[in-house]
Parts: C-alpha cells; sequence; structure tokens
C-alpha cells in the first residue's frame, strides 16, 4: 500500500490517510488481519509529523476499521463496523449529500449522477477481484 | 506544570540592536505541548532574535519570555537543561573528536541516551574518531543535531537548520526529528523551528507564525491555513463576466482566464463564479510556503 499526502487538496493531513486506508480496505489492496505501517517508519517517509499519523491510526480505531495489538502494530479489521446500522447509514447520508452538492455545481444531473455510481462500483469490484487474483498468484 | 500551560510562552517581546535598528517588536508566540511550531520569515525578520532571547543569549528589553513555565532570564539554567538547540552555525572546538564533543556535552547533561547517539552515527555515517575541524558542513549540523537529541529534551529548538545542505542532508535532518526526537516520547515532544526553507517542514509544521520586519504577520494551524487559503482559476467561455472580487487577496486576468487567491470565503466566490456557467474551474489549497509569500505581498501594499 502507498500513501500519498498532497497539501494542495485543502484537507487535513491526518484525514488523507484515513480516507487513503479506507479506500485501500474498500478496493482489497488491504484485507482483514493484514499489517498496517508502523507510525514511525511511516511518518518519516512521508515527512510528517508523527503525531499525524498518531492521529490517523486512532481515528481509523475509533472507526472499527483498524485494531491495535500491543506490542504487534496495527491490522486491517474484519468489515463489522461496531456502529450500529442507522448510524452507518446516516455517516453515509452525510457524504452523498456532499457528493449531491457538489454534482449540483458541476451541473451533473440525477441519471447522470446514478449512472456515475453504479459505475464507481464496477470500478471498485473490478479492483478487489484483480487484487484477489494478485494475492493468489503470490502464494 | 499544568498539560494546557505553553511550553514557550512570549508576550509582547521587544529586542533592539545598537541605535535604533529594531529586531523583534511586541511579538507574542505561544507553543503548546507536543506540537511542531514553525517561526516563518525572511532573512533579518527577527526569527533568530527570538530564539536567542529564549536561550537568554539575548536579555529581552520589554516582555517576558517563559519556557516551561519558568522565567528565561531568571531560571536559565533549569530551563536549558530540559532544551535542545541547533543554531544556524555550528560552532565545536576544532580539536576535540565528534565522540569527545559527545562526551563533553554529555558531562553538562543529566542525561544522554547513548543508544540515540550510536544509531545516529552510524545512521549519517559519521567517523566519530575524526576531528570536528575536518568535518563538512552538512556533518557538523548532522552532530549538532545528535547532541541535541541525545539528553532527549521536552524542546527542541531548531534555527535555520538546513540553510545551505545539500538535499540529502536536510531529508535525513527531517526524518531524524520525526523518528529519533518525535517518536521517543509521542505527545509531549516540542519542536520550535525557525525556517525560510518552508516546503521541506510543511508536513511537520502544527501551527505558525509568519514573522516580518521583527513583527508578527500572521498565526494560524497549518491545516487551517490550507484550508482558508486557496487558489481559484476559472476560464470562461467568453469574456470574464462582472464579478463582485472583493473577496480575493489577488486577482489576475489573462484573457478568458481568472486566477484568484482568497483567504477564507472561497464557497461563496465560488458559488457567484458558478452562476456564469464557467468552461472550467479548479480549486487548490496554497502550500505554507505559497501562503508565506501571499502574506508578505499583502503586507507590502
Amino acid at each position: 500500500m502507498y500513501l500519498q499526502i498532497n497539501f494542495k487538496s485543502g484537507m487535513p493531513v491526518y484525514l488523507q490517510v484515513v480516507d487513503q486506508i479506507k479506500a485501500a480496505a474498500a478496493s482489497g489492496v488491504l484485507k482483514a488481519g493484514d499489517p498496517l505501517p508502523c507510525i514511525r517508519p511511516l511518518a518519516e517517509e512521508l515527512r510528517v509529523n508523527r503525531n499525524t499519523i498518531a492521529k490517523a491510526y486512532s481515528e481509523l480505531e475509533n472507526m472499527g476499521v483498524i485494531e491495535t495489538q500491543q506490542g504487534r502494530g496495527c491490522f486491517l479489521k474484519g468489515n463489522n463496523s461496531p456502529l450500529k446500522k442507522d448510524v452507518r447509514r446516516k455517516m453515509l447520508i452525510e457524504e452523498i449529500d456532499q457528493a449531491i452538492v457538489q454534482a449540483h455545481h458541476l451541473q451533473v444531473g440525477r441519471e447522470e449522477f446514478i449512472e456515475l455510481v453504479q459505475e464507481r462500483f464496477d470500478v471498485l469490484d473490478q479492483k478487489r477481484r484483480s487484487s484477489v487474483a494478485g494475492k493468489e498468484e503470490e502464494s | 506544570m499544568s498539560s494546557s500551560e505553553p511550553v514557550v510562552n512570549v508576550e509582547n517581546l521587544t529586542y533592539t540592536y545598537g541605535r535604533g535598528a529594531e529586531a523583534v517588536h511586541g511579538l507574542n508566540l505561544k507553543v503548546q505541548p507536543g506540537r511542531c511550531y514553525g517561526l516563518f520569515g525572511r532573512n533579518g525578520a527577527g526569527k533568530t532574535t527570538t530564539i536567542k532571547c529564549l536561550l537568554n543569549l539575548l536579555r529581552p528589553q520589554k516582555g517576558s519570555v517563559r519556557v516551561f513555565g519558568l522565567d528565561a532570564v531568571k531560571d536559565e539554567t533549569a530551563v536549558k537543561s530540559r532544551l535542545g538547540y541547533v543554531p544556524d552555525q555550528v560552532a565545536f572546538y576544532p580539536w576535540m573528536s565528534v565522540q569527545e564533543t559527545f562526551d563533553y556535552l554529555a558531562s553538562f547533561r543529566d542525561h544522554w541516551n547513548k543508544e540515540i547517539e550510536r544509531g545516529l552515527l552510524s545512521r549519517f555515517q559519521l567517523d566519530a574518531s575524526r576531528k570536528t575541524a575536518v568535518l563538512s558542513k552538512g556533518q557538523r549540523t548532522q552532530v549538532a543535531l545528535i547532541a541535541a537529541i541525545c539528553p532527549e529534551p521536552d524542546l527542541l529548538l531548531l534555527d535555520e537548520p538546513t540553510s545551505g545542505l545539500d538535499p540529502i542532508v536536510r531529508r535525513e535532518f527531517i526524518e531524524t526529528v520525526i523518528g529519533a526526537y518525535q517518536d521517543g516520547n509521542p505527545g509531549n515532544r516540542t519542536i520550535l523551528v525557525s525556517t525560510h526553507l518552508i516546503t521541506e517542514f510543511e508536513g511537520l509544521i502544527d501551527e505558525f507564525t509568519i514573522m516580518d520586519g521583527g513583527r508578527s504577520v500572521l498565526t494560524l494551524e497549518a491545516d487551517a491555513a490550507r484550508d482558508r487559503y486557496q487558489k481559484i482559476r476559472v476560464r470562461f467561455t467568453d469574456a470574464i463576466p462582472e464579478l463582485n472580487l472583493e473577496a480575493a487577496l489577488r486577482v489576475q486576468r489573462r484573457g478568458r482566464e481568472l486566477e484568484l487567491v482568497v483567504n477564507g470565503g472561497g464557497p461563496e466566490l465560488l458559488a457567484r463564479i458558478q452562476q456564469h456557467d464557467p468552461e472550467s474551474l479548479t480549486t487548490e489549497a496554497l502550500t505554507l510556503e505559497e501562503i508565506f509569500v501571499n502574506a508578505l505581498k499583502v503586507q507590502a501594499v
């Protein structure tokens, strides 16, 4: 997994790390039980504040995406969020609303937006399948 | 010391060199524990003077300088025992070897982490038996950094640490500050770095103050700054329409293209631009270096 920080995105650095790890988990690049890079080498490599990475990891832990095993580091958790279904839906709704507002400003209509969502689901599925295939070849 | 008390607390600091040449005027600075704080400014902005006042190398004529809640002048020894310092001009006793220099400096300290010393000597590929007189500028800075980190101080003061060094040494310097220093006691290791090489410290900085002419021009959290300062690029199908651009810091027109720099108020301005159906519209955050340049430009007007 490669992380990349873009200071021009205007997004807080720790959130960029959170989002990229969530994306890696969703696309199958990271699987349940996979270790995450340790905080110190990752901070050194990205040349960002150590506390920024620590903040990202503790955020991911609160969301139930990763877990810390004492003395062994952080690992990706299975896909069972500790949050209740309605809470998870509410979190997603906020993101969808933002995307809809953005779509409005970019003159992308309802039909086209829904088409795009379908398309992105397909892309992610494809990625997940190919990363499974890749891992099987490795072993 | 309570956790909310700042590690560095400078209030209304004024220092004047000789006749009238004022180096720092009415400066306020608060650095909270565990943070990495950037002091940005051009040459002569008063950064080094400020840091020298923290170290009691210079005595403020007005205002107060407190470090760890202690008075930098009255409690000089107590303050210095808890900080490490890498100056812009590194100097050692030329007749001492690197190892003798470390042993000499360690003799003034309550605590000296030998393991860090060994680890960094090997990382920097430094030969500890060499005399400091024959070291290159980069190697002297590396020795100074090791000497500043080995006592594992609560505060690391870096004054233009990477100026004049080659890119590899600069990169290693920053990685060492993140790894060997910060990781040792996460959340409690505080860094105050003065620099005009802002780009390389971008990822490390939590909060910063831009200084100019001895005064503070702007103090912000780095993430908040990148959120507030945005560059908007618009291309219209025809000519640029009439727009209220008062909110923009800077406006540049090139034919059908418009480039704006905003400090807050970006979303409102974007909404107004959208109403004119632009052909393309992109926004990006300014980097800390661009924010620095813009802050000083506005200052000059």
